[in-house]
């Protein structure tokens, strides 16, 4: 059965590229720009889900939502914006809105989101969808996990780039001598390391993390000595950051890894993995990585997924990372996110990812005492990080704004990548990446 | 040749990786392979020949190139050629770079109302298609071939641009 969706927007751009999203879906769309025009269609029409935006010149979003509420109570109701302050967002909340969406939009969570809240207001007993989901997502970590024949822990694994990206890790597993982990600022490189060494099930593999204070010649050599205990065969070193590596901590990089120079006389074998954050081939065009090691870490390199590849992980990750700091601080672990919260966290773009996503739950413990931790508490706990530093302040505003010129540039070039990065002078795949 | 190099580096990283991605090498052979590419690219004489699909199917005969070929019809669906059968000439309208055609191993054949078909040894390699396909404004259909084949086509263009040099 087809279902009905109303669209309301001024903005005549957005409001097509939604029609056309929600007509994609096969969704029936009524696309209005006047609010007035909106609240007559929602009194006359029977209408499933409405999406509106909130700044409006005849009517705020909230103003609509209660005009839609006054007429059918039960319609849920999604907010499209491109940013929302705190006050409003708890007022949507108090208004049961059922999602709110900042841009840059992800369109398979507002779709995923959409299906999800027309399901629920038709359903007569609102806790049953909930078991069905959760066997459901049980299940489909059980089979990534069963495939492997190990537990993977960094990433749930509940979305198709995540599950891909553990599944090429494990077939990687038995890596000659080096190994390179891909990923962009703020990747969990240590947790993922932690999960290679649970493919191995023995005590015949050891692991060191070496980190660019710690990478010197006499410390890798000293904590090669101690990892040489009797039955260990071979040692894997974990070097972090190396795009942030001297020169000569490069080159011993190298070294270490073709077990040459002063590792030639370690009596054990030595494997590693290099772990970068960022474009490989960018920091070679910029001279961070030479010539060799951008070779070198080509053998067999893995590309770490973005958070925002993997929403169906967020919020599991989210209430992973609160159940491990609730248990440090040694706190009754159940507390939990609503769904709003939940809503927002998994579509949130996570520029700086794991890492900011581990921030923000950090500040949600410190700045909410609620049992249930709703929108605005995130919101608020992921504000704080942002504002945490001048530049991570002008960084995310120069992120947002560049975004909002390729996403109008977009739109004014019939929405060709191509075209884009033509008018801007750049690749088209950096304006693929910039506009995901 | 110098000015191909960090195409010559992407392309062969990238081809690879590609190789070692969808089965048809092992990890440790593309290590031995890479060493070897590393020491032509430092000597400036094999640089214009320093190639990772040639060290593997020539110098350590490790890659079976008949099985790349075979891969490269089955999984991308291009088709093959054999430039030896192919009357070679000038394309009008391009400035062939020979320097290119060598560093990449590839070489824009014939022109059909403004498509080029193009063989290539590396089209497995995303940089090197990125590369042609911007150069030759996006209108190309891809063959894949040989190494040998690739090299006596490449002579021959060389004879082709040294007598029309002449003319």
């Amino acid at each position: 059965m087809r279902h009905s969706v109303l669209i309301l927007d001024d903005d005549t751009d957005f409001n097509n590229l939604l029609t056309d999203i929600f007509e994609q879906a096969d969704y029936i769309v009524t696309s209005l720009e006047d609010p007035f025009k909106a609240i007559e269609a929602i009194a006359d029409t029977e209408i499933d889900l409405v999406v509106t935006d909130h700044k409006m010149p005849e009517m705020s979003g909230v103003e609509f939502i209660a005009q839609v509420k006054k007429r059918q109570p039960k319609v849920p109701v999604i907010m499209v914006s491109g940013f929302l302050e705190n006050d409003t967002i708890r007022d949507l909340i108090n208004r049961g809105i059922g999602g709110v969406f900042l841009k840059p939009l992800n369109i398979f969570s507002l779709l995923e989101r959409t299906a999800e809240l027309i399901e629920e207001s038709k359903r007569v007993d609102p806790d049953s969808q909930d078991s069905v989901e959760h066997s459901e997502e049980e299940e489909l970590n059980e089979n990534i996990s069963a495939e492997l024949g190990v537990p993977f822990h960094s990433f749930p694994c509940k979305s198709k780039a995540s599950a891909h990206f553990a599944e090429k890790l494990y077939n990687l597993r038995n890596f000659n001598s080096n190994l390179s982990l891909i990923g962009e600022p703020g990747t969990h490189f240590s947790e993922i390391c932690e999960d290679i060494r649970t493919f191995y099930a023995n005590e015949k593999e050891q692991f060191i993390y070496l980190g660019i204070v710690s990478f010197n010649a006499d410390q890798v050599l000293s904590m090669l000595v101690e990892a040489e205990q009797p039955g260990v065969e071979r040692v894997t070193c974990v070097l972090l950051d190396v795009e942030l590596m001297t020169n000569e901590q490069k080159a011993l990089a190298i070294a270490l890894s073709k077990s040459e120079g002063v590792f030639e006389s370690v009596g054990v074998s030595v494997r590693t993995i290099f772990c970068v954050s960022g474009d490989l081939d960018v920091l070679y065009d910029l001279d961070q990585i030479d010539e060799d090691l951008y070779i070198l870490m080509g053998t067999a390199e893995v590309i770490v997924p973005p958070l925002r590849e993997c929403r169906s992980d967020i919020t599991v990750m989210a209430q992973q990372l609160l159940a491990k700091l609730m248990n440090e601080k040694g706190l009754s672990s159940d507390r939990r996110f609503d769904a709003a919260a939940r809503d927002f966290l998994s579509q949130y773009h996570w520029d700086q990812n794991f890492a900011q996503l581990k921030e923000t739950v950090r500040r949600v413990l410190e700045l909410s005492s609620e049992h249930v931790i709703s929108l605005v508490a995130v919101s608020s706990a992921l504000q704080s990080t942002i504002a945490a530093t001048p530049r991570a302040r002008v960084e995310a505003h120069l992120s947002s704004a560049r975004n909002d010129y390729l996403r109008a540039t977009a739109i004014l070039l019939d929405s060709e990548n191509s075209k884009v990065a033509s008018f801007y002078g750049t690749e088209e795949r950096l304006i693929e990446s910039a506009l995901k | 040749m110098q000015q191909h190099r960090a195409l010559i580096l992407r392309s062969n990283r990238f081809l690879g990786s590609s190789l070692v991605n969808q089965g048809l090498l092992s990890d440790s052979d593309l290590e031995v392979a890479n060493e070897k590419f590393m020491e032509a690219i430092q000597s400036p004489e094999r640089l214009k020949n320093a190639s990772v699909l040639s060290i593997l199917s020539h110098d350590l005969g490790q890659l079976d190139e008949a099985r790349l070929l075979e891969h490269l019809v089955d999984e991308y669906s291009i088709g093959l050629i054999d430039l030896n059968y192919v009357e070679l000439r000038l394309l009008p309208n391009t400035e062939l770079d020979l320097s290119l055609c060598l560093a990449t191993s590839t070489l824009p054949f014939d022109e059909v109302d403004g498509t080029y078909l193009v063989a290539s040894c590396y089209y497995m390699s995303a940089p090197v298609v990125k590369h042609w396909e911007d150069l030759l404004g996006g209108k190309v259909i891809w063959y894949g071939t040989s190494i040998i084949s690739m090299s006596r086509a490449l002579e021959r263009m060389q004879d082709l641009t040294t007598a029309s040099e002449e003319e």
